[in-house]
């Protein structure tokens, strides 16, 4: 393998999980919902992802079971946060540690098992280009989706009604209600889209990239995940852009240590954080334009008024 | 007065009675991992331990075992309760568990402990730690006979004492089989991160590397980098041929069970001593298996003679005269590095490039 194929090929698929994750988490923050438990929902989706793929051997049963049972502790928050009225914030962490725990109960059977490695998707013609090819061109078909839900989510919110009650919700609830829609509704069904893609990436981690399953394989990725929609100033360019850029540092670290650069090991490792901090906080320092961006409502819980 | 006699006699009756009963009661030995017990991995070889010693004792034994348990109030927390459950005997499965063990042991006297990889040693509290150095400096030795590209690359954890006696160990191993062999290490500086420590093999396989190193990967992961990318690989802990049928040139394993088992009949026999106990391949601490069937007659040959010249220390590892990488000398012709320095070590040798972590 080349450098450069490497560099390409080790960067998507590093960023394709961040980024499946980030554009749900995105969805449901715009609708106004803060949903901390994403590293729990990955472990599920990741390991109910593998364990069908361990039994079955079908990929993409796999994926979307793991989207499922990711969606399905979705559900759970977002009757606490929605229904019961929790706090957002206490009721993400516990609903995360809940999910963490189930995962590694269900897998333990599985423990440091693996599969082989889902099938890749090899793009005609373009993938017999030369180092780009093998870089961009021939991976699972999930990495090529990633984007594509960016583009997508970027143009539902700009351009469509969809989108627009979305961001109205996550802006001013009150209002979504009084010219006839159900909040509730909205927000549950965004928390619901944010679950199956948490899922979705946990399983891409699982039974594509990792391809085993071990207690704690997701180990921080979550957080790199709230992360990734707050500095990306929930845009879901800037979000995309962010995943591979923080891909691309984690990449470039280890390699320039497989060089053999002389830099200090730490530095390197905390180099894809600091990079994607301050690369999209110098995109996103225009403080208005931050504001505009924000849902208003983020974390608050809303009580239907009757 | 003759009431007085008989309730004396009942009293030493009931006395003897309950002691017998206690003494066919099983003694307990709890065991506490830090990572969750799995197929492989160093929870596993732990876990093997456990189950020789109650092959060994039978019903005499009752085993307590514990895993994923986190450093800190939680390790504190198992432990008490392992000794409310009557554990006489209990094994703490890593560094980590270090003070809350020796609080408890201080408290408990009548409780033995072993603590993995500990420095500090008091009556009841021992410690054990596996020269794993020696394991692959065997591996190094093969990875320089089979490497094309005259590269190696080592995926680290990091880069405290005993994984730096390993990177060394092999940087002298490799050498005498392929002096011109360069050795890239890349730190993850993480103790369990799967996908981390694939991107980085992939990064030393893009680099040329065509043997690699996975130095504490509890997880098969970068075996199975190996494995899809066709190079080979000298892995810790378990046995991981499985995972890399082609890829696996050698394990270093740790096997526990003696140790493991001596320990725990001293703890009910009441000889048990806490000490410092230190085991290579001499001992069968360490043992490296798996050897790649593509290995030559001759190139076993070499290893084995390597592997008892250690064991029988006939050779050393760290034999002098031994240099770091800025050339300064830090054995002499003659002499071994001392024990304190090998599990100390802070320094590259010579030959290496890159730095240390500080």
């Amino acid at each position: 393998m080349e450098t450069l194929t490497f560099v390409l090929s080790g960067t998507v698929i590093a960023a394709t999980p961040l980024l499946i994750a980030a554009l749900g988490e995105l969805a449901a923050e715009k609708s106004g919902v803060l949903n901390l438990s994403i590293e729990g929902m990955m472990s599920l989706g990741a390991v109910a992802a593998f364990i069908v793929v361990k039994n079955t051997g079908d990929y993409w049963l796999g994926v979307f079971i793991g989207g499922v049972a990711a969606m399905l502790l979705a559900a759970l928050f977002a009757v606490i946060v929605l229904f019961l009225l929790g706090n957002q914030v206490a009721s993400g962490l516990a609903v995360g540690i809940l999910g963490g725990g189930m995962a590694a109960l269900i897998g333990k059977p599985y423990e440091s098992a693996t599969v082989p490695p889902m099938p890749s998707f090899p793009i005609p013609i373009l993938s017999h280009a030369p180092v780009i090819g093998r870089g961009l061109f021939d991976h699972v078909l999930l990495v090529y989706m990633a984007p594509a839900i960016a583009v997508l989510m970027w143009w539902i919110f700009k351009s469509t009604k969809v989108g627009l009650v979305l961001r109205a919700t996550g802006e001013s609830p009150e209002t979504t209600h009084a010219i006839g829609y159900n909040v509730l509704v909205v927000r549950f069904l965004s928390v619901l889209f944010g679950g199956f893609m948490a899922g979705i990436a946990g399983a891409f981690i699982s039974i594509a990239s990792a391809t085993l399953w071990s207690d704690g394989l997701i180990a921080g990725r979550g957080w790199i995940v709230v992360a990734l929609v707050v500095f990306g100033a929930w845009r879901a360019e800037r979000v995309a852009l962010g995943a591979y850029l923080f891909g691309a540092a984690t990449i470039g670290q280890l390699l320039v240590q497989s060089i053999g650069v002389e830099v200090p090991s730490q530095l390197l490792t905390s180099v894809p954080y600091i990079a994607t901090i301050v690369a999209i906080a110098l995109l996103s320092m225009d403080g208005k334009r931050i504001r505009l961006n924000a849902p208003v409502s983020l974390g608050r819980v809303y009580r239907e008024a009757h | 007065m003759a009431n007085r006699k008989i309730l004396a006699c009942l009293a030493v009756t009931i006395g003897l009675l309950s002691a017998s009963v206690a003494r066919a009661d099983p003694v307990k030995a709890g065991f506490i991992t830090p990572s969750p017990i799995a197929d492989v991995g160093w929870a596993h070889q732990i876990d093997l331990g456990r189950q020789a010693i109650e092959k060994e004792f039978g019903d005499k034994v009752k085993t307590i075992v514990v895993d994923k348990v986190q450093e800190g109030p939680d390790a504190a927390r198992v432990m008490n309760q392992m000794i409310t459950d009557g554990a006489k005997f209990i094994v703490l499965g890593s560094f980590g568990y270090f003070n809350d063990g020796l609080r408890a042991a201080k408290q408990h006297p009548e409780v033995d402990f072993i603590h993995a990889s500990g420095y500090k040693q008091t009556a009841n509290f021992g410690t054990f730690t596996a020269r794993n150095y020696e394991g692959f400096y065997l591996g190094g030795l093969a990875a320089g006979m089979v490497t094309k590209s005259h590269t190696i690359g080592i995926v680290a954890a990091f880069a405290i004492p005993e994984v730096v006696a390993e990177v060394n160990a092999i940087a002298i191993a490799v050498h005498k089989t392929d002096p011109k062999a360069q050795i890239k290490i890349v730190w993850i500086n993480s103790w369990f991160d799967p996908p981390k420590e694939q991107e980085a093999a992939r990064a030393l396989i893009s680099q040329g590397a065509d043997v690699l190193f996975s130095l504490h990967q509890d997880t098969p992961s970068v075996v199975n980098v190996a494995e899809a990318e066709h190079v080979r690989v000298v892995n810790t802990s378990s046995d991981m041929s499985k995972y890399g049928p082609n890829a696996v040139l050698a394990s270093v394993t740790n096997d526990w069970t003696r140790y493991f088992v001596d320990s725990f009949r001293a703890a009910m026999d009441g000889t048990f001593k806490g000490v410092d106990t230190r085991g290579g391949l001499a001992s069968g601490m360490v043992k490296v298996t798996a050897w790649s069937k593509d290995l030559s007659a001759e190139q076993k040959a070499t290893i084995s003679q390597a592997e008892a010249d250690l064991a029988s220390s006939k050779a050393h590892v760290f034999a002098g005269p031994l240099r770091d990488q800025d050339g300064k000398v830090r054995a002499e012709a003659g002499s071994n590095l001392p024990d304190q320095e090998i599990f100390g070590m802070n320094w590259l040798v010579e030959g290496l490039s890159g730095s240390l972590p500080k």
